[in-house]
């Protein structure tokens, strides 16, 4: 596990030590990048805050717990476990939301049961699809992706599906 | 995305106004104060990979790597922008790296130059479902998150989360394909395809 931790420092350290040999101005260079950080940040806030609003605005009238409870015997159909349900249906949404539902499964069941385990890899294998949309299409006119979002999240719940049955197994 | 955010928007708000109108104004304030300490944070993790990737720019990184996957990257989005296709190149290799922060800034420049193309709604809505599918080879933080709650095998989730994302991947991206097609196929006269009439499914 420690071999994670290096890859960041890493990438730097080589990047840097690359840069120097190519004679790059690396203060310079680096600080106009950095430089760079303030206006995208200021560009994406709006579709953040409208998505985070939105998403605790659907948490606090309840219609969330609906949808899970509605959707629980569909998921056991289909051999998700029920204790993920609001997992995998917050994942989507709110990074910070799942990531304080995961830690919860983790500490409630243990993190080598099974339904951890699924937990783990249903939110390890997916992104959160309405950030991406927001943010990655803030600046563009045409913000018509309701097909490709319908997609992302089709293949969200396919390969949920999926984890599930991969943690019987492996 | 505006049809989606009125729907969940008005649904919410109605079923509030009903159950309990004094959490509404609160709901939303929390909202926006989260997405605000989310900035920040994005904003110091921007300055971090937006300083490198300028040093990646300068040195030929930037251009060594989007070398090796432009091929690649000009099957699956159907466009010839050069620039387009380096920043989705970066993109994808920072995603697969897991380093989020640099992967962010690549993916709206992508954007950006997609929009401009010739296939802009096929290429833009590639770019989205192979991001919103996630590209991640190992879950670094899950892996973390599983130490600290004391796991005994922490890393046995890497195999079937590396299985379920490329599956995700390759169902985002062949459904893709099928649905939000490009408009102007390969650019050599092939036989005239096949249009069938409900091709308005997956659009819009």
């Amino acid at each position: 596990m420690k071999l994670f931790t290096l890859v960041i420092p890493l990438i730097f350290l080589v990047s840097f030590l690359f840069a120097v040999v190519r004679k790059v101005r690396v203060y310079d260079s680096f600080t106009q990048g950095v430089k760079a950080a303030l206006p995208l940040v200021m560009s994406v806030f709006p579709y953040i805050a409208a998505v985070m609003m939105l998403s605790r605005l659907f948490e606090v009238s309840g219609l969330e717990a609906r949808l899970v409870r509605l959707l629980t015997p569909l998921f056991r159909g289909l051999g998700i476990p029920e204790e993920i349900a609001s997992l995998v249906l917050i994942k989507p949404l709110s990074g910070n939301g799942s990531t304080a539902v995961l830690a919860d499964l983790l500490a409630r069941y243990g993190p080598d049961s099974y339904v951890a385990r699924c937990a783990c890899v249903a939110y390890g294998s997916s992104e959160t699809v309405f950030y991406i949309g927001a943010v990655y299409f803030s600046q563009t006119r045409n913000k018509k992706f309701t097909g490709a979002l319908l997609i992302s999240l089709f293949s969200y719940f396919a390969s949920v599906v999926l984890c599930c049955a991969l943690c019987k197994i492996l | 995305m505006n049809a989606v955010f009125s729907v969940i928007f008005i649904l919410s708000a109605a079923v509030l106004l009903v159950l309990d109108p004094a959490e509404f104004l609160p709901a939303l304030l929390d909202g926006a104060g989260k997405s605000a300490t989310l900035c920040l944070a994005l904003l110091a993790s921007y300055a971090a990979w937006l300083g490198l990737m300028q040093l990646w720019e300068e040195s030929g990184v930037t251009r060594g790597i989007s070398r090796l996957l432009t091929p690649l990257c000009r099957k699956l989005f159907r466009t010839e922008d050069k620039e387009a296709l380096s920043a989705i190149g970066m993109n994808l290799s920072a995603n697969l790296l897991g380093i989020g922060g640099a992967a962010t800034p690549y993916g709206i420049k992508a954007a950006n130059l997609l929009e401009k193309g010739k296939n802009a709604h096929y290429s833009s809505s590639m770019l989205f479902v192979v991001n919103a599918t996630s590209l991640q080879i190992i879950p670094t933080s899950v892996v973390a998150m599983r130490v600290a709650a004391g796991s005994s095998s922490a890393a046995d989730i890497i195999l079937p989360t590396v299985l379920a994302t490329a599956f995700s991947t390759l169902l985002g991206i062949a459904l893709t394909m099928l649905f939000i097609r490009p408009r102007k196929t390969a650019p050599k006269p092939g036989p005239t395809p096949f249009r069938s009439p409900r091709t308005s499914g997956a659009e819009q």
